[in-house]
């Protein structure tokens, strides 16, 4: 094989100038296009502690109760509380400038000098998903709760549906920038009977911040809806790529499992469990990296859980027969996605019935097609395993396990983690401009937002 | 959304292409302006536009992009982990690792399913439970008696269930014992409808019941609006299983047929409720159990939680052998009910007597020593059962996690084998 080098070499040099710029630039939603910008320099040596397991968002909160607090409050509080493993601040998403609710934001003070001259040349670039310089971005997502409004945004078309809500594109009217708003149904939520998942989404959201997993800005709601910003990534979604590709050839699948792998690893240092991996939760950014999105049945589980929650095709036994489960399902659900990708189908997919695709579960019969790397084969049959004493990343290596299995021996972890490996496939969007067209179109919500009236539900969602 | 249309004669991703455009297409890729795939494929412009100026991303499955683009499709760039130093299968200009196994051109060879559904899958949950926060303590189960004759049916007819069959006898009689019994009293009733929320499931006990499906999904109004009749269910049967395990819409509509006819009917609360307990219980007693062992007593509860989950239930009839003196040991047990005695060759009464919560076999967490006594069931006994190897792969060897604690002294009684 002809060396690459030369090839990323080159690519990475223009990341790194280009992106870093990209970085500075503060994007808060509600941030005038010439805020001022954090800049991560002075934040990325310094070590970050853990926060507590427990209960941290009580912490955010009763340092950040709203949004009013800033600048050195803001900043002191949020300094001790981001990069929750301590890992490099180079980790950390470049999504991640601060969103805040201000144009005069708390970070303003940590090196404007630096900042200054970055604004004139970058004001336009619209933040992207890449991190390879390592955006540092302390406090901001910290105080999240009723943040926005609708009139801080621009609604354009629809980029998913769900059973409740939908996810929009939008526009912020301040800085121009380009962002996802995920609107939740409060009266369907509640039919649903999914109000604890959808605290805990937001919940989770609010702690976690890695390259890999979409970055949450804020949140609101009014009488009807609970309205959550987020990062628009441009790329689209896994799933259709898959789709149009009908399946991956074994080096492309095994770059989307490692970034995952890396994801679920960081989630579940934090005692959270995803619980619904699937190719229509996982995003490609503009360089075509993946993120992690739709955090509808993530949760803090230190121990042991009980919900049924997921997707059929991708539910470990360990759901279906409603034992109580912990980590160990995402693992289960890395072995199906991974399958997925390779095969361009689900393992225990039966003729569309959901109960015949339970049984298969428990019956736990895998077939691998004769095409399929051997490497792929035996990690993927330590993954799909009911029996828990041999799922790999359930083990006591934990997601070393996986990380260390020959499948992934070509893969450098910590470059990985970088987003110093280029992704396989770009999606060939312009990027910054709003640009959609990897979404599928969906039906337009008829209803407007917005709307007064009683709002008998809201005290069922404090967080927002 | 974007149902499959996808064309199962599609051409597949280009991967391993040889022509010449792979050559303009790493020309393309060192180009820093082009991070796209080549300019040369119009696929993407033409889906984008298609997708822009039409209703549904129903194109982005279709048959157009494709087919226009013949040799067009994904193109993948060379793989991300190209290490110049790796002379891998892998290794190769393009991905086909493989190149003497062709490339899928349609769905039907290499085993893809047919009419897989290419379709976005919906998420399903139910609804939150929680032991504790449910306050478990005080819920009992609703019990509605039955008859011998009845529970023996009811046995039978979802002994085939996936939800029935991995119940354990407790936990499958309190389900069978929250059974209530629903009479329908007239022909023609609508027992679920196609397309609403399901909370229930039904087993038959007497009359027949037919089964309508509607290709909408839903019962529509009007003469018709059931759908065409998909089938017919008589005593014995069941339906609505899907309503335990989560709020799903229902699939069919299920109307009777006789004049008077009874079911039987538990709703989804009740059943994961019952699991839910059982197992919380269960898990409970294995974590007081384990904290019982010496050998373990440095267990960090997570550990504790794990090796609780990676416990196997097994149950012995009275006088059989659980463990022979002599085999090598491979496995730790506690004693979950009932009781057994060790026995030693040579001696005519046992050694030594274990109860409910004891445990046995624990040094074959160490070693494959041969068991020093052999341990019998006096009655039935239902034990939980750890393999070393499994208790390894969890927690690695037992010497380290002994050796992290201020561990004082095992101390085998006599029987232990």
């Amino acid at each position: 094989m002809p060396s690459l080098g030369g090839l990323l070499k080159k690519r990475r040099t223009k990341d790194s100038q280009t992106l870093s710029k990209e970085l500075e630039a503060g994007s808060s939603p509600t941030a005038a296009q010439t805020q001022t910008s954090p800049n991560q320099h002075h934040h990325s040596h310094q070590s970050h502690p853990t926060p507590t397991a427990t209960s941290p968002d009580a912490a955010y909160t009763s340092a950040q109760p709203h949004q009013s607090s800033h600048d050195h409050h803001n900043h002191s509080s949020g300094t001790n509380r981001s990069h929750p493993e301590g890992q490099p601040s180079s980790m950390q998403s470049a999504v991640t400038q601060s969103p805040s609710a201000h144009n005069h934001h708390g970070h303003t003070h940590s090196n404007s000098h630096n900042v200054a001259s970055i604004q004139n040349i970058i004001h336009s670039s619209q933040q992207s998903g890449q991190s390879v310089g390592g955006g540092s971005h302390q406090s901001q997502t910290r105080t999240t709760k009723g943040k926005y409004s609708l009139e801080d945004f621009s609604l354009q078309r629809t980029l998913g549906t769900g059973s409740f809500g939908r996810v929009h594109l939008v526009q912020s009217k301040h800085n121009h920038r380009f962002y996802a708003i995920k609107v939740l149904k409060k009266a369907q939520v509640v039919k649903m009977k999914q109000i604890e998942h959808t605290n805990d989404e937001r919940r989770m959201l609010n702690r976690v911040r890695h390259p890999f997993l979409i970055t949450l800005w804020g949140t609101w709601q009014d009488s009807r809806n609970l309205y959550m910003v987020m990062d628009f990534v441009e790329g689209g979604e896994l799933f259709s790529l898959l789709r149009k590709s009908q399946r991956f050839p074994n080096p492309v699948a095994k770059f989307y499992a490692a970034e995952v792998t890396l994801a679920l690893e960081y989630l579940h240092n934090h005692q959270i469990i995803y619980r619904d991996l699937k190719p229509e939760n996982l995003l490609l950014d503009r360089h075509g990296h993946l993120k992690i999105t739709d955090f509808g049945f993530a949760k803090e589980v230190p121990d042991i859980t009980w919900t049924l929650c997921g997707t059929p095709d991708y539910l470990a036994p360990e759901v279906v027969s409603s034992k109580g489960y912990n980590k160990s399902v995402d693992w289960w659900s890395l072995g199906i996605l991974i399958f997925e990708m390779l095969c361009g189908f689900t393992p225990f997919w039966d003729s569309g019935s959901p109960v015949k695709i339970y049984e298969n579960i428990l019956r736990g019969r895998v077939k691998y097609p004769p095409y399929l790397h051997p490497d792929a084969v035996d990690l993927l049959s330590q993954l799909i395993t009911a029996d828990l004493t041999k799922r790999l990343g359930n083990l006591h290596g934990g997601p070393e396990d996986v990380k260390n299995h020959p499948w992934f021996a070509e893969v450098t972890w910590d470059r990985l983690a970088r987003k110093d490996i280029d992704a396989p496939y770009v999606p060939p969007i312009r990027g910054g401009q709003g640009d959609a067209s990897q979404y599928d179109r969906y039906p337009e919500e008829q209803e407007a937002y917005g709307q007064g009236g009683e709002d008998i539900h809201g005290h069922l969602f404090p967080d927002f | 959304m974007a149902e499959s249309s996808f064309s199962s004669a599609s051409p597949h991703l280009r991967v391993g292409t040889k022509d010449d455009k792979t050559s303009t297409f790493r020309k393309i890729a060192e180009d820093e302006e082009w991070e796209v795939t080549s300019p040369t494929d119009p696929t993407f412009q033409t889906a984008n536009s298609a997708a822009a100026s039409s209703s549904a991303g129903n194109n982005l499955f279709g048959g157009s992009v494709f087919n226009e683009q013949q040799g067009g499709g994904i193109r993948f760039r060379r793989s991300p982990f190209a290490d110049p130093s790796g002379d891998g299968d892998e290794d190769h200009d393009d991905f086909d690792e493989h190149p003497e196994v062709p490339r899928p051109t349609g769905a039907l060879n290499e085993g893809f399913p047919n009419n897989y559904a290419l379709g976005r899958r919906t998420s399903v949950s139910a609804e939150s439970l929680n032991p504790t926060s449910a306050g478990s303590d005080s819920w009992v189960p609703p019990h509605h008696p039955k008859t011998e004759e009845q529970v023996s049916r009811l046995k039978t007819a979802v002994s085939g269930n996936f939800l029935f069959s991995h119940l354990d006898d407790d936990q499958f009689k309190t389900v069978v014992d929250a059974l209530v019994e629903k009479p329908i009293p007239a022909k023609g009733i609508k027992v679920i409808s196609q397309g609403d929320a399901g909370d229930y499931f039904y087993i038959v006990e007497d009359g027949h019941f037919d089964v309508y499906i509607h290709p909408s999904g839903s019962v529509q109004s009007g003469s018709d609006g059931m759908g065409s009749k998909a089938g017919s269910i008589g005593p014995g049967g069941s339906f609505g299983e899907l309503a335990l395990m989560y709020n799903a819409p229902r699939a069919a509509t299920i109307v009777s047929t006789d004049t008077k006819s009874t079911l039987w009917a538990l709703d989804r609360i009740t059943f994961r409720r019952i699991l839910m307990d059982s197992a919380f219980q269960r898990r409970r007693m294995y974590e007081a159990f384990l904290e019982e062992v010496p050998l373990l007593s440095s267990l960090k509860p997570y550990e504790r939680s794990k090796i609780a989950d990676a416990l196997d239930a097994i149950k012995y009839p009275a006088g059989s052998t659980v463990i022979k003196e002599g085999d090598p040991g491979d496995a730790f047990y506690l004693l979950e009910s009932g009781e057994v005695e060790a026995f030693k060759e040579g001696v005519d009464r046992p050694v030594k007597s274990y109860k409910r919560g004891d445990f046995f076999g624990e040094l074959a967490l160490l070693d494959d020593q041969p068991r020093a006594a052999s341990i019998v069931a006096k009655t039935d006994v239902k034990v939980a059962k750890l393999g070393r190897d499994g208790f390894k792969r969890l927690l690695g060897p037992v010497e380290e996690i002994m050796r992290r604690a201020e561990y004082e002294q095992i101390k085998p009684k006599p029987a232990d084998s």
